[in-house]
């Protein structure tokens, strides 16, 4: 009965930790789902060009060192490849968008947000920024004018000019885009917690050495207890 | 093996020193427990597991955290920018601070049920209304520097929860100004409440531990309560504290570490509860985040703040929902300590538990005239429960207490 009422206590706590609670996202709109694999070399090196081709003309991810690329097993780039990428920026330079803040104002009404922390950063995570990517419409009302009106951002009325150039794609081309918004999410949710997947291989086996800890001691318990009774 | 070590020459010269044999007997080896307790009563020992963890953790990260609001690249700061640091360059620096931010919310699920354990039980009633006191005391520091230390990473939500909860001390009658501006260093948010709180964050812990050293010393003295809430002298009723209860405990600790390094190590956010979404985005003190709550240990109080139209009667019903608290010894009148022999009482307790989990889960929701509705009604039974507690004897049948376990 008191064991009863303790495991049900713990697997409410469990149960809290497991939570993902569905919420909604910012702009309204139901998200789209991203196939996002932060394990995976191919996709997050994909990405990473989609980052640096597109987003990084307004964007920066600061806290992503062009020495990262090279040290994350996730991406992993040559000294040559990355060479190529920084230019003349030193290795332990983040990746710095060229455009200006001022420029930027100038020309978009305000500063590009650093995408490093885009996704826990936003409701919705990597689907999100994939919801967002590929949420480009005519403003049904008419009002927004097109590149502005954005499905899944807050208010709808974005700042960002469609940079996928997804409104009134080729019906041929939604594949390569969506596959271009995935992998950019994918690069983004990396980035976020470089340390992720390491975290993750570590937590397998201190969670799996502390279960057997925890039968062991309950067993002890068990055994040192047995003459009591209560 | 302990009594292998006590006869040691080296422990001879230290007990000689320190009298150390005879507080290792009375405060272990021969201390008297109830042998009927729960495994309600293991959340004690997991709260000082979680104190001396913040501790340890918190020292390592003051080594590489640095309080600066300076404005860096990209509308960051220095004290974000080294929070990230931490993540990304320190080594294992992601591993200690994740525990750090993960420990601050498990401390609140393990200090929240162990004074459920002594409401539901009556372990509050005399002869240990001091030690409930000293909890409460623990209670209240424990709440400062979790705020203190929220605003460290000085994200959005650090920045606008301090703003809001340092506004409420403005609504204090003729020193209220007074005491906003000395918590702010100025007249907002901003660099000189970063270093104050910081410097507060890194003293609140330290009084922790002292004033927790305060509450188990209390509790040696008037001993442990036990699920009948009955007093318990006969020799077979107790156990030595060493070995059951420190096995007990070593048991309840790993199960524990089991959970808590699940989430460390596979979902250290918990979908936006233990670290908001919010978090991740630097403070901006021109752009309001579309809906500012604080953390999910702090919601039922926030609720029961936001009950109240008026700013000062919120503020001074917040202040009275905790401070009720400290009489609450005083205010229960039955003989009978724990719920099994209360039958009216344990419905109602019950019901104050699901109650505070309404009032957190109005509290951390965007507000609309539902739920504020829903909050308010939770507020009145919040304070029903404490109001009712000296009246409930007069009606309450009580059923027989046992003799003895």
């Amino acid at each position: 009965m008191k064991m009863t009422k303790f495991l049900l206590a713990a697997a409410a706590l469990v149960s809290l930790s497991f939570s993902t609670t569905a919420i909604a996202n910012e702009g309204g709109a139901h998200l789209k789902h991203a196939e996002v694999d932060v394990t995976d070399q191919a996709q997050i090196r994909r990405g990473l060009e989609v980052f640096t081709g597109v987003c990084m003309g307004c964007h920066s991810a600061k806290y992503v060192t062009y020495r990262g690329l090279m040290a994350y097993p996730e991406i992993g780039l040559s000294r040559e490849e990355v060479d190529e990428l920084r230019g003349d920026k030193p290795l332990t330079s983040g990746m710095i968008s060229d455009l200006t803040v001022e420029d930027a104002v100038v020309s978009y009404g305000k500063a590009p947000p650093d995408l490093s922390l885009i996704v826990p950063g936003r409701r919705g995570g990597a689907n999100y920024v994939y919801s967002l990517l590929t949420g480009f419409e005519h403003d049904p009302a008419g009002k927004i004018p097109d590149g502005n009106f954005n499905e899944f951002f807050p208010g709808n009325r974005i700042a960002m000019p469609d940079p996928l150039m997804w409104l009134d794609h080729d019906a041929a081309e939604t594949e390569e885009l969506e596959k271009q918004a995935e992998d950019v999410a994918a690069f983004l949710a990396f980035i976020a917690d470089p340390h992720q997947n390491e975290r993750h291989a570590i937590g397998v086996w201190v969670v799996g050495f502390l279960l057997l800890l925890t039968l062991v001691l309950w067993r002890l318990k068990v055994e040192v207890w047995k003459d009591i009774k209560h | 093996m302990l009594d292998k070590i006590m006869k040691t020459q080296l422990f001879a010269w230290i007990d000689k020193r320190t009298g150390a044999e005879a507080i290792i007997k009375s405060q272990l080896t021969e201390y008297p427990a109830p042998k009927n307790l729960n495994y309600m009563w293991n959340f004690g020992s997991l709260a000082l597991l979680v104190l001396v963890l913040q501790i340890l953790t918190g020292i390592f990260l003051v080594m590489y955290y640095k309080p600066s609001a300076e404005l860096t690249h990209g509308g960051f700061t220095v004290a974000f920018d080294s929070v990230e640091r931490i993540m990304r360059d320190v080594n294992f620096g992601w591993l200690i601070r994740y525990m750090h931010a993960v420990g601050a919310s498990m401390f609140f699920v393990v200090v929240y049920l162990h004074i459920g354990r002594g409401m539901y039980y009556g372990s509050f009633k005399a002869p240990r209304e001091l030690l409930w006191i000293i909890g409460v005391v623990i209670l209240l520091i424990m709440q400062g520097a979790a705020f203190f230390g929220y605003l460290l990473p000085w994200g959005q939500m650090s920045f606008w929860g301090a703003t809001v909860i340092t506004n409420l001390f403005g609504a204090i009658p003729v020193i209220g100004e007074l005491v906003q501006q000395l918590l702010m260093g100025g007249f907002s948010v901003g660099d000189p409440t970063l270093n104050r709180f910081f410097s507060l964050h890194y003293l609140f812990p330290l009084l922790l531990a002292a004033i927790v050293g305060g509450h188990i010393h209390a509790l040696h003295t008037v001993h442990s309560n036990n699920p009948e809430g009955i007093d318990l002298h006969k020799p077979e009723q107790m156990i030595p504290f060493h070995p059951y209860y420190t096995m007990k405990d070593a048991f309840g600790v790993a199960f524990f570490l089991v959970i808590y390094c699940y989430i460390v190590f596979f979902n250290p956010q918990v979908g936006g509860y233990f670290i908001e979404v919010d978090n991740y985005v630097p403070a901006n003190n021109l752009q309001t985040p579309a809906h500012i709550a604080p953390v999910w240990y702090l919601t039922p109080w926030y609720t029961i703040l936001r009950s109240f139209e008026s700013k000062l009667l919120g503020v001074a019903a917040m202040g009275a929902s905790l401070a009720i608290l400290f009489v609450m010894p005083f205010l229960c009148k039955s003989a009978v300590r724990s719920a099994r022999y209360r039958p009216v009482y344990k419905i109602m307790v019950i019901m104050f538990f699901v109650d505070v989990i309404v009032l957190g889960y109005c509290g951390h929701s965007a507000p609309t005239p539902t739920l504020k509705l829903v909050g308010q009604i939770a507020t009145a039974y919040y304070f029903l429960f404490f109001v009712s507690l000296p009246v409930l004897p007069k009606f309450e049948k009580t059923k027989p207490v046992p003799e003895g376990i």
